[in-house]
Formats: C-alpha cells, structure tokens, sequence
C-alpha cells in the first residue's frame, strides 16, 4: 500500500497541498494589505473571473474596488458597470478619485446581450475592470465568461447573491462578503486558485461614511423621539 | 483646348451588373414597358436586340432581367461617374443622358502626353467595369460626336479630327429632322461637305442656328462649358433587379460601396462618423439604418462589421429593391502616430473606438452612458449621464470640496420599513429648488440597519423617513 502511494506521489499525480508553490498568475493589488496577505500577497487575479457573493447592498461591497478603480482609472484603463442595481452615484466616485471619464455604465436588455457585452469588453485592450450584476447564470455561461476573461488580462468582478455559495462555478476567485461588527466588512474566501478555500479576513471600511468607530456618533439630535416611536 | 467625350452606351446595364447579381441576360425596356432599349452583350448573343418587342425577347430568353429605365436613377448613374473622374480631370460637364466631358488638354503634362492620360483613364474604366467609348476633340461637339460613333483616336491634331468629322455621314451628325432633309435635298452627304459650304450662305439658306452649331463642331465659335461640382456629400447607389430577401445577400453590393467611400475619404483625407443606409422596398415604407461609430473612421470592413451586427440585431422587414448609402458628416483626420497627454498610443484609441461603436451598435446608442457630478445641493439632481465620448484632460481633483455622500444612489427614495440599529452623523438638512419648483428640504442621517446595511436615510418636510442611498 505505501509502495502504492510512494509511486503516485514520485509521478506528481497526487497534488500536495502542504508545498504548493506560489501561484504566479497576474493580478492586480486589492488596495487592502489584509486582503492581498489572503489572496497570496497578489490580490485581484487579472484574466480570470472574480465573484463576490452576497446578500444585499450597503455593506462596503464598492469600497472593496474603490482602490482598484481609482488605480486603473487614473492610469487611462476604462471601469465598465454593467447592469448595475442602483445607480453609481457620480459625486461619491469623483470624491474618492475616481476618473469619471473613463467609467461607462452599460444597460442590457437581456441575458444574451449581456453575455455579448461582457466578452466583448473582457476582449478589449482598454478594459481595465469590469463589474458586473449579471442575476441568474447558469454554469455553462459562468464558464464562457471565464474563458472571454482569460482571453484578456483583465479584472471582472461578477456580484452575485449569496445563496451561490453552494453552487460550484469556474471563477477563479470567489469571495463570500458579509457585514461585520463597527461597519467592517467580513471576506470570506470560498475558492481561490492555488491554495486552500476558508481564510477570513475583516477589514475596517467604516470610512466610507466617514465613521470612525473611537468616536462616539456624531447625531446632534435622535432624529426621532423614542416616544414617537 | 483639347475635350474628351466619354459616351456610356449602356450605363444602366453596366450599374446594375455591378450590384453583383448573377442574372444571366439583361435587358433595359422603355418607360412603358412594351420595347427593348439596351440589351447586355449576354442577351444579344441569344438574340435580343435594341428595338425589339419585350415579349419577343421574354420568348427568346424566358429567364431574362428586366430593369425599366428610369430618368433620375440615370442622371443619378452619371454623376456618380463624374464623381471617378473628378480625381483625373479637374474640369468636368456632364452630358445627359449619358455623356461625360472632361477637359484634357491641360492633363498632358501631368500625365505624360496624352497617349498616357488616354491609357489611364481606359485602365480606370476596365477596372470599373464600364463599357465607354472616347472620343477627342478640339472642341465639346466634335468630341461628343467622335464619342458617340466610336471613331475615337488618340490625337491632339485639329486637321486630323476635322478630317475624321468630315467622314461622318449626315445621319449620324445630329441636325435635326427638318435641318438633315434640306442637306440631303441640297445634294450633301457627308459633314465634310457641310463644312465646305460658306457660312453667310448656310446661315441664309438653312438657319442661323445651324450655322451656330456647325461653327462650335469647328471650333470657330465659342462654345463656353461650366464646370461641374462634386457635391460635398458621398452617395451611393446600388440597384437590384431581382429583390434581395436576406441580408447576407446586401454585403457583396455593401462592400463594393464601403470601399468606394474608403477610396473617397482617402481621397478626401477625412473620416467620418456617420453613414445612412437606406434600404428601398418594393412596397412600404424605406427602412433607415444609421450606422454610427463613436470616434473618426475611414475602413471599410470596421463599417461592414457594425452593418453586419446591426442586421444581426434587425432582421430585413421586407425584401430589399435599392440600396443607397449616404455620408454627410466628414471629419478632419487626426496626425497618427505620436503619444497623447496619458501615454497612450494610437492603438488604444483606435481599440476604444471600435469597442465603443461595437457596443453601440448592438445594445442601441442609449445603453452606454458616463456619469459626471453636476452642481446642485439635491442628491438626485447632484449627478448626470452624458453619452459616451473620449476624452483625454486630466482629472480635475476637486475631492477634498465634496461632500461625504454614499457610493450607490436609488432611483427613488424607498421608504424606511424598520427601525435602524445604529445612528451615526446627522442631520445634514439639504434645503433647495425653490427656483424650479422641484422643493427639497430634508434631514440627512447615516445609519446602520439591522441587516448590517449602511444607509443613507432623510426625514422629509411630511416627516416621512425613506432610505436615498447605500454606502456600498
């Protein structure tokens, strides 16, 4: 028996998780130590698809990109919102210096065409980032789309609900994000290439309301009486 | 001055073959429809002739196109090659139904001689398909006259054309009915005896008119031509005898039209942004497409491609019988080569346009959008979309001045359901648009919901709470 498996791992044909080697696929720095010391010191990995799954807006889910698309956008590399559920609040992008002339927002109609318009754009030499709120996709598009963004060297972020953490997909990196106490936001890693799934990190992104949790609220006045309640 | 007569004996025919149908035999019939006028030299070989009857010819060629001649599509086909031939000759009259006069005596030098200027300008017609017969002249008549019998010959020398002029016979010089059966009565055959004859004579005998016209064929009257123009649009028209029912079949014509207008912005050192094509049905009304691309082009396959996606988009609403494409809009072309303010290349630019136009021509020129903050103290008025261009200024950071305001704004404002976790700033009171009857006044907070969601919420005047924003 030992003989057996002395001869699998002598051919390399079992994978060891205790060496692996550092992955060296090109990405781009997520602009957040914590997170980039998770992501194996690399951060956004660039020719694949991201996912980031969860349940509802608000909980820091842009600021997580922020660092991202200022970097990008002030390099020239055009930021594509496709399909966004609200809308991307123009004030707020230029405060945290954000390069609004090369931020498009895309509307699709349907799913085919927004599958056209993702590859496409994943194709493009001056795409730089690309989210994307694309609701239901089965896993056969999930991989089209994965193989669209190996085809560029590009960053997509796919927003997806939460309940498809359960569902396998081809993303190279899945990133389960909750709400974390004093307004942090909770990473959750589902699946990365090259090493083991499960690390969790949080980071403080309370200044994306300018929060900042030593202090005490800064409210003048309880908006609302608890009595009129 | 030396003319040159250009005579398209079947132009029609020849702009209908060019539309690149494989109709075996063609045929031109009169307005009405009864008698053959020109036929192909596919058809003449099985029989048909100009002048016959339509249904003797349908007989001798039962699978046999038919195209009714058509005055305006004609004067239309003859400009168009005024258009080709303003790039050899700069002085061009047009000659309805189907002549074209070009002034060839300054070309000499430009060309090589005038042998050269004359093989050139068969080159271009053999290229283009065209079926003409040239003709020389030392004046607009003569020329037109050689032309039309085809005893066109290279040469610059007055005697040499009025001796061939002088071999024309009576029939085929042009006078009219009445002017021709007086020169016959007078015993006179060929234009040679015309010319003999002393003018206070003819002009006494016959009519001053006459008179007139034999002196600008000799040249000892003044005969004065005005220049044509070239319009300062493009246009282009193809024309199909049998009706074209899917849109595959348009890009063989489309092509050939895309290269000409690639030929003519080249020669016109512009680009466009802009092409109209319009697609004429049997019956109903034309469908208009416009082709838009979002930055400066000039190749035809970056057109067909966005064509071809927009009838991938559109199918055909009825079979095609023209189609006509037009270009109004020329831009100026940019200096390639060289670095822009951010280092990018040419290269880049050129992939952005292509992108763009790509998308946009697929999704509809509404579905992209850039976003830019506007100065007003209501949120929902604080920002604006603009369409899609590229532009290379430098970002204005005008951060620090901003207002703290949350990453995602709602269409509307939502109405707050429940009771928030936490309170953190506020109020920020945004009091505005009393000047345009838009009246916002509100009290801002920032809140954390029990869902761990940090909003954005306001009480209004009414003291509603509703949700504005997430800080996502």
């Amino acid at each position: 028996m030992s003989e057996l498996l002395h001869t699998l791992i002598q051919d390399a044909r079992v994978w060891q998780g205790h060496k692996h080697n550092k992955t060296t696929q090109p990405a781009e720095p997520t602009g957040y130590q914590a997170l980039d010391n998770q992501l194996g010191g690399l951060g956004w990995p660039r020719g694949a698809l991201s996912e980031c799954l969860m349940d509802a807006p608000g909980i820091g889910e842009l600021t997580l990109l922020v660092p991202l698309m200022q970097r990008l956008s002030q390099d020239g590399k055009t930021v594509f919102w496709l399909n966004p559920p609200y809308t991307p609040y123009a004030p707020a992008l230029a405060r945290e210096c954000i390069n609004l002339d090369q931020v498009i927002m895309i509307h699709t109609d349907d799913k085919d065409d927004f599958l056209w318009t993702l590859e496409n754009c994943l194709r493009s030499p001056v795409t730089g980032l690309v989210i994307a709120w694309p609701g239901k996709l089965a896993a056969r598009e999930v991989r089209r789309l994965q193989l669209a963004a190996e085809a560029g060297s590009n960053v997509c972020v796919l927003f997806r609900e939460r309940h498809y953490v359960k569902q396998n997909s081809p993303a190279a990196l899945r990133l389960e994000l909750e709400p974390d106490h004093q307004q942090g936001l909770k990473v959750n890693m589902v699946k990365r290439r090259g090493s083991w799934p499960g690390q969790r990190c949080s980071l403080a992104i309370a200044h994306r309301a300018s929060l900042s949790h030593h202090e005490a609220p800064r409210v003048v006045q309880g908006p609302w009486p608890e009595a009129a309640r | 001055m030396l003319w040159l007569h250009l005579h398209f004996p079947h132009l029609l025919l020849d702009h209908i073959r060019r539309s690149g149908e494989n109709v075996a035999a063609l045929v031109i019939v009169e307005g009405s429809g009864q008698k053959v006028i020109q036929a192909c030299p596919a058809a003449r070989d099985l029989g048909v002739k100009a002048g016959m009857r339509l249904k003797t010819a349908v007989s001798l060629v039962p699978d046999l196109g038919i195209v009714r001649a058509d005055q305006p599509q004609e004067a239309r086909i003859l400009e168009d090659q005024a258009l080709w031939m303003y790039r050899y000759a700069a002085h061009i009259v047009l000659v309805p139904p189907n002549g074209l006069l070009a002034e060839i005596g300054s070309l000499q030098r430009l060309y090589g001689g005038l042998p050269a200027a004359w093989r050139t300008i068969e080159e271009v017609l053999h290229e283009r398909q065209l079926t003409a017969w040239m003709g020389i002249g030392h004046t607009p008549l003569a020329a037109g006259l050689i032309a039309r019998n085809s005893m066109g010959e290279c040469t610059s020398d007055t005697a040499q054309i009025l001796q061939t002029l002088g071999r024309l016979p009576l029939q085929a010089a042009e006078f009219d009915a009445r002017t021709s059966t007086r020169l016959k009565r007078l015993g006179l055959s060929t234009l040679g005896e015309v010319f003999g004859l002393p003018p206070a004579e003819m002009a006494r005998r016959l009519s001053p008119e006459t008179l007139a016209t034999i002196q600008k064929i000799q040249g000892s009257r003044a005969d004065p031509q005005a220049p044509w123009q070239p319009p300062h649009h493009f246009r282009q028209q193809a024309d199909f005898v049998q009706d074209i029912e899917h849109s595959q079949g348009l890009f063989f014509p489309l092509h050939r039209m895309l290269s000409e207008l690639e030929n003519d912005l080249c020669w016109r050192q512009q680009d466009t942004d802009c092409l109209l094509l319009v697609l004429q049905h049997r019956h109903g009304e034309p469908t208009c497409l416009r082709i838009r691309t979002s930055g400066p082009e000039h190749r035809a396959e970056a057109f067909l491609s966005l064509i071809s996606l927009r009838f991938e988009q559109q199918p055909l609403k009825a079979p095609v019988a023209s189609l006509r494409l037009t270009v109004k809009r020329f831009l100026g072309r940019e200096v390639p080569g060289g670095q822009d303010l951010l280092g990018e290349n040419q290269d880049l630019n050129e992939a952005w346009h292509t992108l763009m136009s790509r998308l946009q021509a697929r999704l509809g020129d509404n579905a992209l959008k850039q976003l830019a903050p506007k100065d007003d103290h209501r949120p929902e008025r604080a920002w604006s979309t603009s369409d899609v261009r590229r532009s290379n200024r430098a970002t204005i950071t005008t951060a620090c001045q901003l207002p703290r305001r949350p990453l995602w704004l709602l269409q509307g404002p939502q109405p707050l359901t429940e009771s928030p976790k936490a309170w953190f700033t506020g109020p920020e009171r945004i009091s505005g648009g009393w000047w345009d009857g838009q009246r916002v006044h509100r009290d801002y907070y920032i809140a954390q919901l029990n869902s761990g969601q940090l909003a954005w919420v306001f009480r209004d005047m009414r003291e509603g709470w509703f949700i504005h924003g997430w800080f996502g």
